[in-house]
């Protein structure tokens, strides 16, 4: 029995339960940093491991499979439970319904004879395994000052961070479970775990609107797990196994599994949130800010596309891959759009989450090596970079109490770190050589010959540069001359973000080698990588993406202008241009009367073309067409 | 190694010093038009070197920042065009320029800037995604992203894309900010009442703007010349006569609001370009 | 040796680019329009003062020479001070019309301040009511004269070398 992959799901778990026992919250701490430290140095010493099968067997005399049974009812009745106590009739329907057909598939059904490996790892699991405990492990990391702060700023009288802390674990645990499951009963279960956790952290704050939302996602997620629990019983039936990679490389029957793949695809939208089940994300949003960045950006809605990209082989060719491509593109262009049309700094996280994740889909429906290199490379950047921001706009709604990116003008003279920490997480996500750029452009160039495909997605990165920029401009937005003073945060607020900046810039530039060490061989059993990395370059027969010459241009570049800073200090600082009639105070004018009167500039947010009341009907409108041709087309 | 050493050569030294010169005859040309004489051709030099003895005067030092790496992204782009490197790239770091310029205007106060900044965006709305869909056309013709396989390619593009061709030219007018599509910033002082963007950009650093905007001349020049690559002489009279239409297209028309930029720029822009590619893609 | 031609070179260069290039600003610190519409005539085809490089700009950060008509009172006192504040140096400043430089017939009334000099220094006086394009052009000539004398200073242009006085 291997050990590592033991630990990376097991450990959360104990470590979990032994936050939620021991309330003295010097042990905690240490606990979940030790337990977060272990975790890392476990991914990484999986790397060489993979590629491995394992099974469980037993623990103490009694079957593996047989406690995962158990706790599988027990789960889903916990989701019954919730549901009852919620009054929400969706979510004791669906969970039911998922309790039946589990019953079913597991005594009624027959099982397979030929016994599959329980945990399968290759590359595509290392990756996701590097992400979950890597960006997870910092996250957790800058879960415990925040915490405090929170706790502070809602008055709680008992600290519910034991509880807190529980899930955050138990969800690292059961996303490490996901990933590396290759039985479908498994991977449903550490699926439904992951809702479940979900669930818990949004309500975490107990408020009404944080109790309605979670309800919503609770339901939201339980019918995707519903669909999953029906593709897994169809599999079964119709190729007699439950063994995901089985499943996948049965290429003769095609035909056969089509559907419930399809049906394993809208399990995969709702995880991710993709429209027109956008509004869990959009309603996650209340939950503290780690949540967010763990759950609802860098991990759990990753699950989603890993799945997708998991069982994008299967439909190599088929008509359902060109659905993905046109149901992914159209989410990133609808989501761009709307997050054009936000002034909630959380709200345009979640859009531009929900954006990048349909790109993902693209890519992974146009299934070629070039395309799945993109959705690869765009997952861990997306992680990487989505947890930053969403980490620094909990830093700045404690500080500023708001979320309103308009309440963020000139943040500079307040926490400049801080925000410059953001402008730089703005600049990863849109600029060169940094790795969402680069994927970004593996993705046009993959699509190049998908008419609808490069449409949508030309017109979505244009969406996407606009509502980053106008972001990081006004961070900056105020006059400013005087020396450079470090706002006063917990060192461990500072060492996750500051540690997020450095795996941002370090991975871009490494990503060549990202690319040959584990890209290469994730794409290796069903694809032939195409794209070359010598000397830093990513070059195939058809486009050239010099990665570490650019990085080492801008990096040149970044200091001539950052000595270009230092000698403006130097120059004579005056008011911005106010018709002549500035005064001594930024912004502010003498006007008639000799009124001070404060002139007020706003972004352009486009509201009556990319207001969510313009656009979120029409969009899930086409999202629920485009989701029927999808399950339509495999009939 | 002169492979690399003189193509970077001749994008950093040779090319802004064309595309200034290219500036002063689009200024004499124009006040030809407005029946005037104009400048002397080398005057976009004088007002450059002018501005570098300015005094250096700042709103935000955020704003040098800004105005050089601005510079660096756009030189970076003609370099990497004159090594014949991949067109998509190309466009992205071009793009990353442009949004340093608006980032540097958004860091001032100042309303004027501000307003300007957000117009500068919706026109980086409205024509990078055609850009985008040109070069999609470019690929689906030649099979490469790579500007080396384009100027290898044996037919000029433009018999082959035409449409495309037109939708380049729409996407050239608003990033060389000519009416009707200069809403961010004019050159006219009939169109532009402060000056829109660049409002708070003084002296060396907008010296440093204006420099980029010759790099960012000669780089659209060079896609232009992609689509008749065959011949010098086409290329150069390709290149002339799509000049020549910009300004007459500036000095023939009024500046128009942004709704009506976007909205008219993505419907002819997406339709011609989804027939043209269409006819690569079935025909 | 060597430095003081370069110096040299470079001072020459740089006036030849000053008094090619010079960018006007134009402030109307309340004129009767009548010298504001000369102004602007010279930039017609008629008198096409972009011959000489110049641009009539409307933002003092991008100016060097500031325009001024109208008698200035108490209103716009303030106003022309900060425009003139917010030019870069070298800077140079023309007072055009009888208001511009004394107040004209508005000089006695009880909010004139009459006369451009009295709130910012001004280099050049062009005297007419209103001053003729001819003039004005004139006026603007004479005033790149002044950015002959500022380059041939050591750290040329800069506020300490050239002399400027500020009036608070």
């Amino acid at each position: 029995m291997k050990i590592l992959p033991v630990i990376l799901i097991f450990l959360p778990f104990l470590a979990a339960a032994a936050c939620y026992l021991i309330r003295n919250h010097i042990i905690r701490h240490a606990i979940i940093l030790i337990s977060s430290g272990i975790l890392m140095i476990c991914a990484l010493l999986l790397t060489t491991q993979v590629p491995f099968v394992f099974s469980l067997g037993s623990i103490f005399g009694i079957n593996f499979r047989e406690i995962l049974k158990i706790a599988d009812f027990l789960l889903l009745f916990i989701i019954l439970y919730f549901g009852v106590r919620t009054r929400n009739v969706a979510i004791l329907v669906l969970a039911a319904f998922q309790i039946v057909l589990l019953g079913y598939l597991e005594f009624f059904m027959p099982q397979p004879v030929v016994p599959s490996p329980d945990f399968y790892c290759d590359f595509l699991s290392l990756v996701m395994v590097l992400i979950i405990c890597i960006v997870g492990s910092i996250i957790c990391g800058y879960a415990i000052p925040y915490m405090k702060r929170h706790e502070e700023e809602q008055n709680t009288l008992v600290s519910r961070q034991p509880v807190f802390f529980f899930v955050m674990l138990l969800f690292l645990g059961a996303m490490n479970g996901a990933v590396l499951s290759n039985n479908m009963v498994f991977f449903y279960f550490f699926f439904e775990l992951t809702t479940l956790c979900s669930f818990l952290l949004i309500r975490h704050d107990k408020t009404e609107k944080a109790v309605k939302n979670a309800a919503r996602a609770l339901w939201m997620n339980s019918l995707g797990g519903a669909f999953f629990i029906i593709s897994t019983a169809a599999l079964l039936s119709r190729t007699g196994t439950l063994d995901l990679q089985v499943i996948i490389h049965s290429s003769g029957e095609t035909n056969l599994i089509l559907m419930p793949i399809a049906l394993l695809f809208i399990a995969a939208f709702i995880k991710s949130a993709q429209f027109p089940f956008q509004s869990w994300l959009l309603g996650a949003m209340v939950a503290p800010a780690p949540v967010s960045a763990l759950l609802h950006s860098s991990t759990m809605v990753k699950v989603g596309v890993y799945l997708a990209l998991r069982i994008a082989p299967a439909i190599k060719g088929v008509f359902l891959t060109q659905c993905v491509t046109i149901f992914g593109g159209f989410t990133f262009l609808a989501a761009a759009a709307l997050a054009v049309g936000q002034t909630n700094g959380k709200k345009v996280l979640a859009y531009s989450t929900i954006s990048n994740l349909g790109l993902i889909f693209a890519c992974t429906g146009l299934n070629t090596p070039e395309a799945l290199t993109a959705a690869i490379i765009l997952i861990i950047f997306h992680a990487v970079s989505k947890a930053l921001l969403f980490l620094c706009v909990g830093t700045i709604e404690q500080r500023i109490e708001s979320r309103n990116i308009e309440d963020m003008r000139g943040l500079y003279t307040q926490m400049p770190m801080t925000a410059l920490i953001t402008v730089v997480g703005v600049i990863a996500m849109i600029m060169p050589p940094f790795g969402m750029l680069l994927g970004k452009w593996m993705a046009m160039e993959a699509a190049a010959g998908f008419l609808i495909g490069i449409i949508m997605i030309a017109l979505g990165s244009a969406l996407t540069v606009m509502y980053w920029a106008r972001w990081a401009g006004i961070l900056m937005s105020d006059p400013f001359a005087g020396k450079f003073k470090m706002e006063r945060q917990p060192l461990l607020t500072w060492a996750s973000l500051l540690s997020l900046c450095a795996g941002i810039g370090m991975f871009s530039i490494l990503s060549p080698w990202i690319y040959r060490w584990l890209i290469v061989p994730a794409l290796a059993t069903d694809y032939t990588a195409t794209y070359t990395a010598d000397y830093g370059i990513l070059r195939n027969a058809f486009g050239v993406f010099a990665v570490l010459p650019l990085a080492i241009l801008a990096g040149v570049g970044f200091v001539i202008s950052i000595l270009a800073v230092n000698s403006a200090r130097k120059s004579r600082i005056v008011m911005p241009y106010l018709s002549g009639l500035q005064t001594g105070e930024p912004r502010v004018f003498k006007g008639p009367m000799e009124q001070m009167v404060t002139a007020e500039a706003r972004n352009y947010y486009l509201a009556s073309i990319f207001g969510e009341d313009k656009l979120t009907a029409w969009i899930n409108l086409g999202a629920l067409v485009l989701i029927t041709l999808l399950v339509g087309g495999t009939l | 190694m002169s492979q690399i050493i003189t193509p970077v050569i001749v994008g950093l030294f040779v090319a802004p010093l064309v595309g200034g010169f290219i500036n002063g005859m689009d200024r004499i040309i124009t006040a030809r038009m407005q029946g005037r004489i104009g400048p002397p051709v080398l005057q976009p030099f004088f007002d450059v070197i002018k501005l570098f003895g300015k005094e250096s005067m700042a709103v935000n030092v955020w704003q040098a920042f800004c105005a050089y790496s601005y510079l660096v992204a756009s030189a970076i782009a003609v370099v990497l065009f004159f090594l014949q490197s991949d067109l998509l790239l190309i466009i992205f770091i071009q793009a990353a320029g442009a949004v340093f310029v608006v980032m540097g205007a958004l860091s001032s106060t100042s309303p004027f800037s501000q307003v300007g900044a957000h117009r500068e965006l919706l026109q980086m709305l409205s024509f990078e995604p055609l850009l985008i869909l040109v070069i999609a056309g470019i690929y689906l013709e030649t099979g490469s992203f790579k500007i080396h396989s384009v100027y290898t390619w044996g037919q000029p593009l433009i018999i082959k894309l035409p449409f495309l061709f037109v939708v380049l030219v729409y996407a050239l007018t608003i990033k060389l900010r000519k009416s009707p599509f200069d809403l961010s910033t004019s050159h006219h002082g009939h169109q532009e009442i402060v000056k829109g963007v660049l409002t708070d950009y003084s002296g060396p650093f907008l010296a440093l703007i204006e420099i980029g905007h010759w790099f960012d001349v000669i780089l659209i020049l060079g896609f232009c010349s992609l689509f008749w690559s065959t011949s010098w002489i086409g290329v150069i009279c390709l290149i002339i006569i799509t000049y020549f239409i910009e300004l007459l297209i500036d000095n023939t028309t009024a500046r128009m609001n942004w709704r009506w930029m976007l909205s008219y720029v993505w419907a002819m822009g997406l339709s011609l370009s989804s027939i043209n590619l269409l006819w690569l893609i079935l025909g | 040796m060597i430095t003081k031609r370069i110096h040299h070179l470079r001072a020459k260069i740089m006036t030849h680019c000053r008094k090619n290039s010079p960018w006007l600003l134009h402030y109307d610190c309340g004129s009767c329009n009548g010298c504001d519409i000369e102004v602007l005539a010279c930039l017609t085809p008629v008198y096409d003062i972009e011959r000489f490089g110049i641009i009539n700009v409307g933002n003092p950060m991008h100016a060097d020479i500031l325009l001024a008509t109208g008698t200035v009172n108490l209103r716009n006192k303030k106003v022309l001070e900060n425009l003139y504040e917010q030019m870069p140096f070298p800077k140079v400043v023309v007072a055009i019309g009888a208001c511009g430089l004394t107040g004209g017939i508005f000089r006695e009334a009880y909010n004139v301040i009459g006369g451009i000099d009295k709130v910012i220094p001004v280099d050049v006086y062009v005297p007419g009511c209103p001053a003729k394009p001819e003039a004005i052009i004139d006026g603007v000539v004479m005033a790149l004269e002044k950015f002959d004398k500022i380059s041939r200073m050591p750290n040329a242009g800069m506020p300490e070398a050239s002399g400027e006085q500020r009036h608070d």
